[in-house]
């Protein structure tokens, strides 16, 4: 490009040159590449296991009093993943059915809630929460980690974790009842 | 029927642009005009092939045919009849029907020009225009099939998958099996029922596709060796073109992410909006640099890697959107076509780039730059900006995947980053189109560009501090602005210096000067009009980024909200039936500047049950000094009628869309064909023979 440098006739480019171009392209691709085989194998499916995450909890939405909820925590009980966001207006048709069924199963404890708030403003979120009256522990999925993990899609999505951390349920879309979410979870208890 | 007739077409065509391709080569090959001839009607054929599939489809999706998957997928029968019509881009299948039909008539118009001195590019454009199409009618009839149709078998179940999705396929899975016909389809997305939206996508796809023009004569002049500006001249149209449509697709999504998104903002940086900036970047960028090349014969190579680039660009957005690689508004619904697009863009990447580096030595300049401050260098300066726009956004868009696979987190940009990044380019941008015009070709000194511009310098000067003591002391827009009043006065006064030149010189009245000067170099004067009304633009941008006020509150009726002046008082909410099936929720409120009343407005909420997906429609006051948008965000039927409303006001908005108006007048007056565009002075008399305004400030 700089037409000075190149003073004698029928020079090309140099091998060394030729080299970045090729390497850089290369890596490029590479990345392109891997970043298409991730998004090729869609969601996780039943019988996954879940890989361990933490995630920060919205202040005055704890889990026994930590503000981190750690996956790996709860092995030995059920644990529930709901992915939401406080723009998503399908997930308000599930959101008091959500909280219903935590206080069917809170006082049990064997069984754990969880709410991810994907791509959101905490203030916006706390509305939403406020709204409905939710108080199972929810936090903020920052850069989008959790959601990544998990490979959702869209919102929202709830995943069914049993006692040994295998995945056991996905549900994409809101719950219709109460006794929805209870199927699934029931016969994970036994 | 019509579904087998549409695939067997496409089918056919597909057939038919490879025959195409093979026969140029072979003719190329043995010199044989016969076969370059009979590539050359083959590519003719296209277009009147995939019409035919294209009306198919579009038969089958006016008349509800939801036996066939792609018919389901994006209509419903409570859709009016335009929308089934423009439902044929509204899904990935029927969408890549759409780029094959525009990217055939392109080829088309191409082949149809006269070719006499141009012979031996000939074969080559036709491979390069004929081997994109191909690939595209492969992504319809290997991957994405909009014919394919649902099936039962002979005990009457759904014939579905082991995971129980329904089969979709162009011929009967199992013996006795029938067409399973669906009584409604899924309807479009009812963020695609905006007219904005209507004609946003195929905008952007003319941009696209207009562009593989320039680049198939870029690589013809590679591979034939002739690589003087032969190839430049030809396309310079087309990338005009090519330019006024991308231009056009981006200014219409931001008005339609304006109207409908409801977010109060009209670009949100989301990763496909850059895709679709990052072709146009690099396109401005060459449509300035080849004025270099005819000029002064130099950036040969540069400008092949431009045009490279950009074409690379436009193939690599189009994989973003729908291979389902990014999360966005505007992705695409999970696809398999990613893997064939990848090795698309694998190959002509690798194949350009190895045919540029082969030919590199003959890109050579045949001059070489004398003065930095000379023409030339300012559009190299300002190449270089946008290249560094680009950077910027490209990795953007490719950091958090490199950071995902080396660190195993998935890190998002957000819009600070961009503007962080690109603010300064930009201003610098902005910095160039002030000076560039008044430089001369070959040589400028300080001296003499100093002469030129000190009177808008310091009328600049004298705005800014006026809009210091009566607008804001935000020091960012103060030097924007001041940016903006010089090169708006640099500019007038190109037109001024021009026109009074030709009234002393011919003795013309000012109109006649004027409407002379520009109608001779409508190039030049056409780009002029494209730099004021970028900085219409640039106001407007500005307006809505650094003064951008809002507010929410939940009022119960007859209460009100106040804002930057405005009161807005709420008065009653009412839900309707929509015209398009949807559940419409609609407050009237009254708008009053002091005592002041202005009148009505009626933001609302439209429910589309058949996709239960909510659009949230503002209602907003335009004026040249801001725009006052009004989101109803919920309301509460029960509780005393209360409504949440979020208010905004965006100063000076309004300029970005004026702006942009004047903007696309710009490019069309300079793309306008002459009467004879072929016939383009030889270059050597340019530089010898400068008039009065070709030098500007060497006068």
């Amino acid at each position: 490009m700089n037409e000075s440098t190149l003073s004698t006739p029928r020079r090309g480019v140099p091998l060394w040159a030729q080299i970045i171009i090729w390497v850089s392209l290369l890596a490029l691709l590479g990345i392109v590449a891997v970043e298409l085989n991730r998004s090729q194998q869609g969601q996780v499916g039943r019988g996954d296991k879940i890989s361990n995450f933490t995630m920060p909890l919205f202040s005055g939405y704890e889990l026994n009093g930590q503000n981190q909820f750690n996956l790996a925590d709860y092995h030995g009980k059920v644990v529930m993943v709901n992915f939401w966001a406080s723009w998503c207006k399908p997930c308000e048709q599930e959101a008091a059915d959500l909280e219903q069924a935590w206080q069917f199963y809170r006082s049990d404890g064997r069984v754990v809630f969880v709410g991810v708030d994907y791509v959101d403003t905490e203030p916006k979120a706390r509305a939403y929460l406020a709204k409905f009256s939710i108080t199972f522990p929810n936090g903020p999925d920052l850069g989008t980690r959790v959601s990544q993990l998990f490979r959702i899609k869209g919102v929202p999505e709830t995943y069914f974790i049993d006692p040994q951390g295998i995945l056991q349920y996905a549900q994409i879309g809101p719950f219709s009842s109460v006794d929805d979410i209870k199927s699934i979870i029931n016969p994970l208890l036994k | 029927m019509v579904a087998d007739i549409g695939y067997g077409v496409i089918f056919i065509a597909f057939l038919v642009a490879l025959y195409s391709v093979g026969a140029a080569i072979y003719g190329d090959r043995t010199k044989s005009a016969g076969w370059v001839e009979s590539a050359r009607r083959a590519m003719l054929l296209l277009w009147p092939l995939i019409s035919i599939s294209a009306a198919a489809l579009i038969y089958l999706l006016v008349t509800n045919h939801f036996e066939v998957s792609f018919v389901y997928e994006v209509i419903s029968r409570d859709m009016p009849t335009y929308l089934k019509i423009t439902a044929w881009w509204g899904g990935q299948a029927g969408s890549l029907v759409f780029w094959s039909w525009l990217m055939s008539a392109f080829a088309s118009l191409v082949t149809l020009r006269k070719w006499d001195r141009d012979r031996e590019f000939l074969p080559w454009v036709i491979v390069v225009t004929s081997l994109t199409t191909a690939f595209f009618l492969a992504l319809v009839v290997f991957y994405e099939n909009p014919f394919a149709e649902f099936w039962r078998g002979p005990d009457g179940k759904l014939i579905a998958d082991a995971s129980g999705n329904a089969i979709k396929s162009m011929f009967a899975p199992m013996l006795n099996a029938s067409l399973a016909i669906p009584t409604d389809g899924n309807g479009l997305n009812p963020f695609l029922r905006n007219p904005g939206m209507i004609i946003h996508p195929p905008m952007l796809y003319l941009g696209f596709v207009s562009f593989v023009i320039p680049f198939a004569f870029a690589i013809a002049a590679l591979i034939t060796g002739r690589t003087d500006d032969r190839w430049i001249r030809i396309t310079r149209r087309w990338t005009l073109w090519a330019w006024l449509f991308l231009s056009c697709g981006l200014v219409l999504g931001s008005r339609w992410a304006y109207d409908v998104l409801g977010w109060g903002g009209f670009w949100g940086w989301d990763p496909v909006e850059i895709a679709a900036l990052m072709p146009w970047l690099t396109g401005t960028a060459f449509l300035h640099s080849v004025m270099i090349q005819e000029k002064r014969g130099m950036l040969k190579q540069w400008n092949m890697l431009l045009i490279i680039l950009t074409y690379a660009l436009v193939i690599f957005g189009t994989f973003l959107t729908r291979s389902g690689i990014l999360s966005s508004v505007h992705a695409f619904a999970e696809s398999a076509i990613g893997p064939a697009f990848f090795t698309f863009i694998g190959i002509t990447f690798v194949g350009s780039i190895a045919l540029l580096i082969y030919r590199w030595p003959d890109l050579r300049g045949e001059t070489e730059m004398k003065s930095m401050l000379s023409r030339e260098a300012l559009f190299l300066l300002n190449n270089l900006l946008f290249i560094s726009v680009l950077v910027v956004c490209f990795w953007g868009v490719v950091f958090p995947i490199i950071s995902e696979i080396f660190t195993g987190q998935k890190v998002t940009v957000g819009p600070p980053f961009y503007q962080t990044a690109t603010g300064p380019l930009f201003a610098g941008l902005m910095l160039l189109m002030g000076v560039a015009p008044l430089s001369a070709w070959g040589h400028s000194s300080l001296k003499t560009l100093g002469r030129a511009i000190w009177k808008s310098v310091i009328a600049a000067l004298v705005i800014t501090i006026f809009l210091f003591f009566t607008y804001t002391a935000n020091p960012i827009a103060l030097v924007a602005f001041f940016l903006v009043a010089m090169v708006i006065l640099v500019t007038l006064q190109e037109f001024w210096r021009g026109t009074a030149a030709r009234m002393k010189a011919q003795s013309e009245n000012a109109f006649t000067a004027f409407w002379r000067l520009v109608g001779r170099d409508r190039r030049r004067y056409g780009g002029y009009v494209i730099h004021l009304s970028m900085m219409l633009m640039a106001i407007g941008i500005l307006g809505i980024n650094l003064f951008q006020i809002q507010t929410q509150g939940t009022v119960p009726v007859n209460s009100s909200l106040s804002l930057g002046g405005y009161t807005v008082k709420y008065d009653s909410v009412a839900q309707f039936p929509g015209p398009d099936g949807q559940q419409v929720t609609r407050a009237v409120v009254s708008v009053y500047q002091g005592n002041n009343y202005l009148g009505d407005l009626y933001p609302r909420i439209d429910y589309y049950p058949t996709e239960k997906q909510n659009m949230t429609i503002p209602g907003d006051r335009p004026t040249l000094k801001d725009d006052l948008y009004i989101i109803l965000v919920d309301w509460q039927p029960t509780s005393t009628n209360g409504a949440t409303f979020k208010i905004f006001v965006n100063p000076l908005v309004n300029w970005l869309w004026i702006g942009a108006i004047i903007f696309l007048f710009g490019i069309i007056f300079a793309a306008w064909p002459d009467r004879d565009a072929e016939r383009v002075p030889a270059r050597s008399h340019h530089i010898h023979q400068p008039d009065a305004n070709q030098t500007g400030a060497a006068d």
